[in-house]
């Protein structure tokens, strides 16, 4: 075995190991290169040209909410290309500063401190519930206009997160409206009696998020306490829980999860041949469960903040053209590519009113114009957005949808959670 | 001319650094470690101190997997308990870092022992397994924290170390010299453990455990001890992650977390102390100078587009950096610089 503190003189040198040496000796010398390189000109836009204004932005590409993270992040770069083309911000480019951060807590901090210390952004572009919250006290320390993927409610409240926004319908307020819809069906069927809910969610803060909320929400309307079962990261088989739900008896099924492991209960369920009603939130709520689940997603209900394209909007149709314009090819992950696309677009108009107003591009500025953004109109993606100085949650009304024929069509008209 | 070094006298030949050289090259590695966070800004300061706690956490697995031969893939688990209760003592008691360090540790090393028990029946690859049951069993209890009364993430105040509170600002420049001191104290303490009486007891059991026996070393005896100095650095590094970042999640111990501390032994140096620093410092750096490459071919127009692919790459890398040191050094980064250090020693007389 090895002896360490053996000194060994006269050793025949391993070739091998010099080799190595020079491969890292060339790594190390390139990436000093990279930080010294870093003045480089942008790739600019064609009619916006002037100093670019620096977003950074991180991305889940292949971690475990790839499936969704990949299109989203294809929407924000769309955006901003577009953006540029458009002439960017008073003639200058965005620059959007990215990475993948393969949904890791610790590489999604290292990159944040780089592009905020290294990089000088002015905004950045989040990813998931887990990260941004890890992130929360030194975004608001640095002073750094943040908007996350996360609509956890957890970020809503300025006094506590000053410069998290929250461009979505919040998750617990997602869960409340899909209840509230819940019952409302139930009673419609013809029962007199109430119905029983469970939650099958991604075991991680993002899965649990909204949990206290829609539990307090369905006690106070006299449900027995709802069956919460968590979802295993990367599992194949999600049979033992819904055997488990089953079990419970329970009516409606919300499922609070990315689209791949929202299929697999999907057709799981069929399998087992238990007819129960699935209720997506957000992130499952997508072309990519229809998809995946076939013909067993048919009948799927989905709260869904960011209308679908197939609904006709406004602002979606702009998305869709600038796609096609550029051979985006956007079959099966339309919903998440607007969503980014939008998202952006709602921290890049904060930008641009700090800048139209003659201001300095700080952190407090930018805040300040995002919270007096008042009906700012996203084509009607979704209900046009509000910020104000105490209350962060720029949305707080969805459409319930349901899949028929393949298609998300909506059932419902806006409903809040008030 | 002189063939070697050779030890006359008993107290030269018990020292760490015996050689002018050695000793001349500690103080500079101490001077650049005094003077780099006055030049660093707070990127390197974030790289440094990240670096610094995941070679306290190395160290730690390196004198189980290392230095004792028992292998466990439970180390994020025990960083884990190091980070939750740091976070609770210090979010509930207002207790100040200078108690919660050592009392986290002293926890996470209670808990390793109990986990290290399979260890006294079970060896290689059905330790392994055992191990793996204490990663996923620390996991659970934390993340369905309401049997212990934690939510979701802990948010933990402000660490304030002799009345200067930590603020953003002074927050990685503060830290750095806690991290530099706990860095410093484990590996003073860890070169030491292993000239001595229980130091050797752990490396007879890893080089023959029988014979140990026959020899008169209590084999679970030491082996639990192992298990347990092991995890006092987990949880030292978990307790210093949880005051760094100020809000923990169990997202960041799991068992992707042990995998990584696994690798950074392997790729730095099995049975090394040095060989963990340099370990854990290649395989946190690895991702970052990859992107750093990534985004310098990409704006100098060297390779246009490599950004798009670089996840992929990073992917990748990680595991081409472990199966290449396994085939080319597997003694690890430690074995490089040793082979360097001879190659100019002996130059240009080399055979």
């Amino acid at each position: 075995m090895k002896h360490n503190q053996q000194r060994r003189i006269g050793l025949a040198n391993s070739p091998h190991g010099l080799v190595l040496l020079v491969v890292m000796a060339l790594i190390l010398a390139a990436c000093g290169g990279a930080s010294s390189g870093e003045n480089a000109p942008a790739a600019e836009g064609e009619i916006a040209s002037g100093e670019p204004i620096k977003i950074g932005a991180i991305f889940d590409l292949t971690g475990a909410t790839a499936d969704v993270g990949q299109p989203y992040s294809e929407g924000i770069l769309a955006y901003v290309d577009w953006k540029n083309e458009q002439g960017g911000i008073d003639g200058r480019p965005l620059e959007l500063i990215h990475d993948d951060y393969a949904y890791e807590v610790p590489r999604a901090e290292e990159l944040y401190s780089q592009y905020v210390t290294q990089d000088e952004v002015v905004a950045f572009a989040g990813w998931g519930t887990g990260d941004t919250e890890a992130l929360k006290e030194t975004i608001s320390a640095d002073q750094v206009p943040f908007i996350s993927a996360s609509y956890s409610e957890n970020l809503a409240d300025p006094a506590e997160t000053p410069y998290n926004f929250i461009v979505g319908t919040t998750y617990s307020d997602q869960l409340l409206i899909a209840q509230a819809w819940a019952l409302e069906d139930w009673a419609a069927q013809g029962n007199t009696d109430t119905p029983k809910f469970a939650y099958l969610v991604n075991d991680s803060p993002f899965g649990t998020s909204p949990l206290p909320a829609g539990v307090a929400h369905a006690e106070e309307n006299g449900l027995e306490t709802p069956l919460e079962v968590p979802s295993p990261r990367g599992a194949t088989d999600l049979t033992p829980q819904l055997t488990q739900i089953r079990e419970y008896g329970a009516n409606y099924v919300f499922l609070q999860n990315v689209s791949s492991p929202a299929s697999l209960a999907v057709r799981n369920a069929s399998t087992l041949g238990y007819d129960v009603q699935f209720v997506c939130l957000n992130w499952c709520a997508n072309e990519l469960l229809v998809t995946l689940g076939g013909e067993d997603a048919e009948g799927v209900v989905g709260a869904i903040p960011f209308a679908p394209p197939s609904t006709g909007a406004e602002g979606a149709q702009v998305v869709l053209d600038y796609a096609e314009a550029n051979s985006i090819d956007l079959t099966g992950k339309e919903i998440p590519f607007v969503q980014g696309w939008w998202a952006m677009a709602i921290l890049v108009e904060g930008i641009e009113r700090t800048v139209m107003d003659g201001n300095d591009l700080t952190g407090e500025n930018i805040k300040a114009s995002l919270e007096s953004l008042e009906n700012f109109s996203t084509g009607d993606v979704t209900a046009p957005i509000t910020f104000t100085a105490d209350d962060h949650r720029g949305n707080k009304t969805l459409r319930m949808y349901q899949v028929t024929d393949g298609v998300w069509e909506p059932i419902t008209d806006f409903m809040s959670a008030e | 001319m002189r063939s070697g070094v050779f030890h006359t006298t008993y107290t030269d030949d018990a020292s760490l650094r015996p050689t002018r050289i050695m000793q001349v090259r500690i103080v500079l590695v101490m001077i650049a470690a005094l003077v780099f966070p006055f030049f660093a800004d707070g990127y390197w300061l974030t790289l440094a101190n990240t670096i610094f706690i995941a070679s306290i956490a190395a160290i730690g697995l390196n004198i189980l997997v290392g230095y004792t031969g028992q292998i466990s893939i439970g180390h994020g688990g025990f960083l884990a308990v190091g980070a939750y209760t740091a976070g609770l003592l210090a979010s509930r008691l207002e207790m100040p870092i200078w108690l919660t360090v050592p009392i986290a540790s002293f926890a996470a090393a209670a808990v390793g022992a109990l986990f290290g028990l399979p260890s006294a029946r079970l060896k290689g690859l059905y330790l392994a397994i055992a191990t793996l049951a204490a990663q996923e069993i620390i996991i659970w209890v934390i993340n369905h924290g309401d049997l212990i009364g934690i939510g979701e993430s802990l948010s933990l105040p402000r660490t304030s170390i002799f009345g200067v509170v930590l603020n953003r600002g002074l927050a990685d420049f503060g830290f750095y010299w806690i991290t530099l001191v706990c860095l410093i104290g484990t590996v003073l303490f860890t070169s030491n453990l292993f000239r001595s009486r229980v130091g050797r007891a752990f490396i007879s059991i890893r080089d023959q455990d029988i014979a140990a026996q026959v020899i008169g070393v209590n084999v679970v005896r030491y082996k639990l001890l192992a298990f347990a100095t092991s995890s006092f650095f987990a949880g030292m590094a978990g307790a210093l992650t949880a005051h760094y970042r100020g809000v923990i999640s169990w997202e960041r111990f799991t068992i992707e977390t042990s995998i990584f501390y696994l690798s950074a032994i392997i790729i730095g140096g099995l049975g090394s102390v040095s060989g963990a620093i340099y370990g854990a410092a290649f395989v946190t750096l690895l991702p970052a100078i990859l992107s750093n490459l990534g985004r310098a071919a990409n704006d100098s127009g060297l390779l246009p587009g490599i950004t798009s692919y670089l996840p992929y790459i990073q992917q990748g890398a990680f595991g081409i950096a472990i199966i290449l040191f396994l085939i080319l050094e597997p003694e690890g980064i430690v074995k490089i610089w040793r082979n360097i250090k001879d190659y100019f020693r002996l130059w240009p007389f080399s055979y």
